[in-house]
């Protein structure tokens, strides 16, 4: 994209747009505030090489991931995503306690039902022991466990946390 | 007045410059831990750290410079989705969960449900038998929502 019309980097940067623009695909001249957002948080040279690292195929993502970023960094400056990721876990976890309550009171139930059939050691230690995922998943990807506990500022909405997306449909449904 | 140059914090020996004593990155990026600052660099430039730092009270710097680190480590180890992808997966988790807990509680009010309909209806027992709610045991529970 460029002629007559620059994107929203090459509008901000002041610059001439030209046709090979790295950023004219992923910041059309309509959203002026995507790239401001962006270009404050990384800054636009780094945004810029960042995407030349990347094919083609995966800028789009990589875009939408930096301006979600970069929006939770302004939204909170102390912990900016962080905070967030802090936050959904303790919601798991609470989620997954919750869950193991609920099996636990079925098997109740079935007992009460049906006293004979006595649940197996395994059973009971299957519903009460929640698979620490999260933290499987983090060692795995080798993120520091430590980080798990931020806080998050004060004027962060994190009701919004479960439902919002950066990929232009609902993760969550 | 700035730091000898053996003690110049890693920010400032990365940029090849003095470290003036009032350094802002010298407290939180320390000559012995390179690579943090070097991610973080990568990432977001050192302008720009400087700055998110000037803008933040003393006392939150240390706690934003962790939190920078980690989202700089995250992008450089997935360079296409960063933390974000990590918010993402526990966003999905969380709903799985949910559904996971609906299902649940479905389930234990078809337990219920069946519990009371085997009993007879002029029992004290009767759903339908409002006097008969107060009597019911301890142990009978309200349907889950």
């Amino acid at each position: 994209m460029g002629g007559n019309s620059p994107c929203a980097s090459c509008k901000l940067l002041r610059r001439r747009c030209t046709k090979d623009c790295i950023f004219a695909p992923y910041f059309p001249s309509d959203d002026p505030h995507r790239f401001a957002i962006v270009h404050k948080v990384f800054g636009a040279s780094n945004v810029s090489k960042m995407l030349q690292e990347l094919p083609v195929h995966q800028r789009v993502d990589a875009v939408n991931s930096l301006v979600y970023e970069a929006n939770a960094r302004v939204r909170d400056p102390v912990y900016g995503c962080v905070g967030a990721i802090s936050y959904l876990q303790n919601q798991v976890a609470q989620l997954q306690m919750q869950l193991a309550v609920a099996q636990a009171e079925i098997l109740c139930i079935q007992v009460q039902q049906e006293p004979v059939i006595m649940p197996t050691s395994s059973q009971l230690a299957a519903t009460i022991d929640g698979t620490d995922e999260k933290s499987a998943f983090l060692l795995h990807n080798n993120l520091p466990a430590q980080y798990l506990n931020f806080a998050s500022s004060s004027n962060v909405t994190h009701e919004s946390l479960k439902r919002e997306s950066f990929f232009g449909h609902d993760m969550v449904s | 007045m700035s730091n000898p140059i053996s003690s110049r914090c890693a920010a400032c020996k990365y940029l090849r410059r003095r470290c003036p004593q009032d350094c802002i990155f010298s407290p939180y990026f320390p000559s012995n831990d390179p690579q943090r600052f070097a991610y973080v660099h990568r990432i977001y430039g050192a302008s720009n750290v400087g700055k998110l730092l000037q803008q933040l009270p003393e006392r939150a710097r240390s706690e934003a410079t962790e939190s920078l680190y980690y989202e700089a480590l995250c992008r450089i180890q997935d360079p296409v989705y960063g933390c974000a992808g990590i918010v993402s997966w526990l966003q999905q988790q969380i709903h799985d969960v949910e559904s996971e807990i609906a299902k649940t509680q479905a389930e234990i009010t078809v337990f219920l449900n069946s519990t009371v309909n085997i009993s007879e209806p002029n029992t004290q027992y009767s759903r339908t038998n409002e006097q008969g709610m107060e009597n019911l045991t301890n142990k009978h529970k309200e349907p889950l929502q």
